[in-house]
C-alpha cells in the first residue's frame, strides 16, 4: 500500500512538473516518466499487458514523437505565459486537492454496488472473443491516423 | 477494497484537474498537447482501478489497450497538425490561430 501511494504520488508530481517546467524538452521528459510510473503501477494491478503497452508505447514512442515536434518547431519556447498561471497553479491544485478529499468518499458511496464476478480465463480470450469490435475500431483509428498524417505531409502542389 | 479504491480515483481525478488547468491557462501548443495527454493518463488509471475494485481487470485491461492505441493516433495526427500550424503561422501561439484572415 505504502509503496502504491508512493508511486502514485510521484505520478502526480511528474505530471504537475510537464505542466509548470517552461522547457519543452524537460516537460515531455517529465511526462515520459509519468507513463514509466503509471506502466508500473498497472504491473502492480496484476494488468502486465496494460504495463507493458503504457511502457513501450506511451512513454516510448509517444516521448520520441514529441522530441521531434519540439525539434522541428525550434521557436516553440518563445510563446509569452503569463506568469500569474504557474503561480496561481499551486493554490487551485491544493484547494482542488482538498475538496478532492473530502467529497470522493462521499461520490464513491453513492455509486450503486454493480454485480461482478470473478473473470476466468486469460487476457487474450478476452480481447479477442469478448472485445472484437473494438478491435476492429482500433483498426480503423490506426489507418484513419496514417491516412491523416500522409494527407499533411504530402508534397504541395506548385498551384498552392 | 474500496479504500483502495477511493486512494486511485483520488490521485485520477488530481491528474484530470492539472490537465485541466493546463488545458484552460496555457498558450503554447505543445503545453496544451501535453496537458492532454496528462488527462489521458488520469482517465486510463481510473479505467483500471475500476477494473481492478470489481475484479474485472481483465476487460479494463482490454478497454486500456484499446485507450492506447486511438492515444497514439490522435498524438501522431495533432502532432502533424502542430508542425504545419507552426510551418504556416511561424508560432506555437495559439492566440495567433484565432485570427481568419488567411
Amino acid at each position: 500500500m505504502i509503496v502504491q501511494t508512493s508511486l502514485l504520488v510521484g505520478l502526480v508530481l511528474f505530471s504537475v512538473l510537464a505542466i509548470l517546467l517552461r522547457d519543452l524538452l524537460r516537460a515531455a521528459v517529465s511526462l515520459a516518466v509519468t507513463s514509466l510510473l503509471l506502466g508500473i503501477i498497472f504491473f502492480r494491478m496484476n494488468a502486465s499487458y496494460a504495463g507493458v503497452f503504457e511502457i513501450s508505447v506511451v512513454a516510448g514512442l509517444i516521448t520520441v514523437l514529441f522530441i521531434l515536434t519540439i525539434a522541428l518547431t525550434n521557436k516553440g519556447e518563445e510563446v509569452p505565459e503569463s506568469k500569474l498561471v504557474n503561480l496561481a497553479f499551486p493554490l487551485f491544485f491544493v484547494a482542488f486537492i482538498i475538496i478532492d478529499a473530502l467529497v470522493m468518499k462521499g461520490l464513491l458511496r453513492k455509486i450503486p454496488a454493480l454485480p461482478s464476478s470473478p473473470e476466468t480465463g486469460a487476457f487474450g480470450d478476452v480481447l479477442w472473443k469478448g472485445r472484437t469490435l473494438d478491435l476492429v475500431g482500433q483498426i480503423a483509428v490506426i489507418l484513419a491516423g496514417v491516412f491523416s498524417v500522409l494527407a499533411l505531409f504530402r508534397k504541395r502542389d506548385k498551384h498552392d | 477494497m474500496t479504500n483502495t479504491w477511493y486512494l486511485y480515483l483520488f490521485f485520477s481525478a488530481a491528474l484530470v484537474f492539472a490537465g485541466l488547468y493546463a488545458l484552460l491557462a496555457k498558450r503554447n501548443l505543445i503545453k496544451l498537447f501535453i496537458a492532454i495527454e496528462v488527462i489521458a493518463k488520469g482517465v486510463s488509471l481510473l479505467l483500471l482501478a475500476t477494473g481492478f475494485a470489481k475484479d474485472n481487470v481483465l476487460v479494463a485491461q482490454a478497454l486500456v489497450v484499446t485507450f492506447i492505441v486511438i492515444e497514439v493516433s490522435l498524438v501522431a495526427t495533432a502532432l502533424a497538425i502542430i508542425i504545419n500550424i507552426y510551418r504556416h503561422t511561424k508560432s506555437l501561439d495559439v492566440r495567433k490561430l484565432a485570427k481568419l484572415k488567411g
